[in-house]
């Protein structure tokens, strides 16, 4: 499997659009580096406003830059953003309405992979998602990261991009658009059952489709770049098709992808929906594969639970329960 | 303004905010009496302001970091003109714009949310910054609490503003030696806080911060250096005017009476 930096890659995206405007900036806590930011201090030395290792100043002094105009992007790494400086996003950033952009680095398991714990952040998406008014984006690699970038810098309003260590397998050939909606269907080989992925394991989910399909059971891929705000509609009729899910995120299982598609299947299509993703732990250090298969994320284990979810159906038919 | 008449708008910002917390039934009167010559020569003679556009983009910019007092920056933004002072009479209610804590997007007037403290002078800092970037002769003014500066994030953002030479960034800080829970010395010392900012590469200017001419100068001297950030050390005195208020930290949050607001009335109508 090839790989593609998500960093790289966004960084691409931001270069290109600071050309075009002068008032984008980057707020930088000590981040640079890690954002593959220095060309951008090279081409714009002015737009790149350093502010040490201070997550929470960094937020803040992007609220103010956005309310006399400019265009800030705050990035780092995700769990110094979204727990570190949570409130300030929150508060000044989400609540009035601040045209902030956040990017997140090290999403994931496979973000932090062998830093361990405390550079592993499993929680960032639902943290985010129980706030009103900000935009959540889990491109599936580093093609549509690109886009992903393109686009949230092209709208109003906050916003936060989920990115990881920048070796994230590729599934694009080209720089792919984000869907209508956020909401897509990667692969399809028959309606016995859904598997909604987002992030940088959608390689895993495609690859579980096939290996479905060569047992003679046919799953559909699902790839929700938008977590925030969620094409419920679209998730729905996903459901209604195939009456049985699988949701697959490099998160935790509480208050992310598998939350939400939980959420949208108990008030639209009540149906068995198995939840792939961490537990209630912590993990470990280890190499990005190796980390993802110990931890109920490998191939097999989606194999698996599309067949759990099938047996639910059965069990419940496909309406769902008592039907 | 002429130094007299800021003294009685601050004065007269005291009583509008006694009145405002007693209809409101809820509110700090405590934290507003001490910065409210601070407010009045913010508002009444330092801002550069347009309260026919409040959103005019070369506007001076304020932020009430201690957002807990903005019962005294509604006051003075209603006698500045922004809106009718009816409106103090809604504070703190559902169908008012006046919320418990300032939202820019509820009242006109109000440049950034605040309230959760601490936040202020990185916020200030960011305005500073992209101001200094666009051109902007606009200054931002901050004015934090001594509890509040209890808070890291005011130190990461003095930090900051002195690594950028934000000069166009003054911080008032109203040293009035309480916080909710009792006395700063008491209950994590900051003292002294000067010398803390001092150290952090900005111009500290000390004054009596219910001395109108001495708060006039300060803003003076912040103007004149360009690249450095001031801290003006404002000693000042909670519930100050109002002989049941003066350095009593109950009235941090509470709501005067009908008969303590008469007091107040008293108290401060003989100094208009």
């Amino acid at each position: 499997m090839n790989t593609l930096s998500t960093r790289e890659m966004a960084m691409k995206a931001i270069l290109e659009t600071a050309r075009k405007d002068e008032r984008l900036v980057i707020v930088s806590p000590d981040a640079m580096l890690a954002a593959r930011a220095v060309p951008f201090q090279k081409e714009f030395p002015n737009r790149l406003i350093e502010v040490g290792i201070a997550e929470q100043c960094a937020v803040d002094m992007a609220a103010g830059l956005a309310s006399v105009g400019m265009k800030p992007i705050v990035i780092t790494y995700a769990g110094f953003l979204t727990m570190r400086a949570c409130e300030m996003m929150r508060t000044f950033v989400a609540y009035p309405q601040a045209n902030v952009k956040f990017i997140g680095l090290n999403g994931g398991m496979l973000g932090g992979e062998r830093e361990g714990v405390t550079h592993q952040f499993y929680e960032d998406l639902g943290i985010l998602r129980s706030m009103p008014g900000i935009t959540i984006l889990t491109p599936a690699d580093g093609n549509q990261a690109y886009q992903a970038t393109l686009d949230m810098l092209g709208q109003e309003g906050p916003a936060y991009l989920r990115l990881a260590s920048g070796r994230e397998p590729q599934v694009f050939e080209a720089p792919a658009p984000l869907p209508q909606g956020g909401v897509e269907r990667l692969a399809d080989y028959g309606s016995d059952v859904a598997i909604f992925a987002s992030g940088y394991v959608m390689d895993r989910a495609l690859e579980a489709a096939k290996a479905l399909k060569d047992r003679g059971v046919g799953a559909s891929v699902i790839n929700v770049t938008t977590l925030k705000p969620l094409d419920e509609a679209a998730v729905a009729a996903e459901l209604a098709r195939t009456g049985c899910a699988v949701t697959v995120e490099d998160h935790n299982i509480y208050g992310a992808l598998g939350s939400a598609i939980c959420e949208v299947a108990c008030a639209w299509h009540p149906c068995k929906v198995v939840r792939l993703g961490l537990g209630d732990l912590y993990p470990r250090s280890g190499p990005a594969a190796a980390l993802l298969d110990a931890y109920g994320l490998a191939v097999g284990d989606i194999v698996k639970a599309a067949y759990e979810a099938m047996e639910g159906k059965r069990r419940e038919g496909p309406g769902g329960r008592g039907q | 303004m002429t130094i007299q008449e800021l003294e009685r708008m601050a004065n007269r910002l005291r009583l509008d905010v006694v009145e405002a917390v007693h209809d409101a039934g809820d509110g700090h009167p405590g934290p507003c009496m001490s910065i409210a010559e601070a407010v009045a020569v913010l508002y009444f003679d330092e801002l550069r302001l347009r309260p026919e556009e409040p959103r005019w983009q070369d506007r001076d910019r304020f932020i009430l970091s201690k957002g807990h007092a903005c019962p005294i920056v509604y006051a003075a933004l209603a006698r500045r003109g922004y809106f009718s002072l009816e409106h103090l009479k809604g504070l703190r209610s559902l169908e008012g714009m006046l919320q418990g804590h300032p939202d820019m997007h509820k009242t006109p007037g109000i440049d950034y949310v605040s309230g959760s403290l601490g936040n202020g002078v990185a916020i200030g800092a960011g305005m500073a910054k992209g101001l200094a970037m666009e051109g902007s002769q606009a200054r931002v003014y901050v004015i934090v609490g001594d509890g509040e500066m209890e808070e890291g994030i005011i130190w990461e953002a003095a930090m900051a503003a002195a690594h950028h030479k934000l000069g166009n960034l003054t911080v008032l800080g109203d040293l009035n030696g309480c916080q909710s829970g009792g006395h700063v010395d008491q209950l994590s010392s900051l003292n002294p806080v000067q010398d803390k900012w001092r150290a952090f590469h900005w111009q500290v200017i000390e004054v009596d911060g219910h001395n109108v001419g001495e708060l006039k100068a300060a803003l003076d001297q912040a103007r004149s250096i360009p690249d450095r950030p001031t801290f003006i050390a404002m000693r000042t005195v909670k519930g100050k005017n109002i002989s049941y208020m003066e350095n009593n930290n109950a009235w941090h949050k509470r709501t005067p009476t009908q008969e303590e607001v008469l007091i107040a009335r008293r108290e401060l109508e003989a100094l208009l």
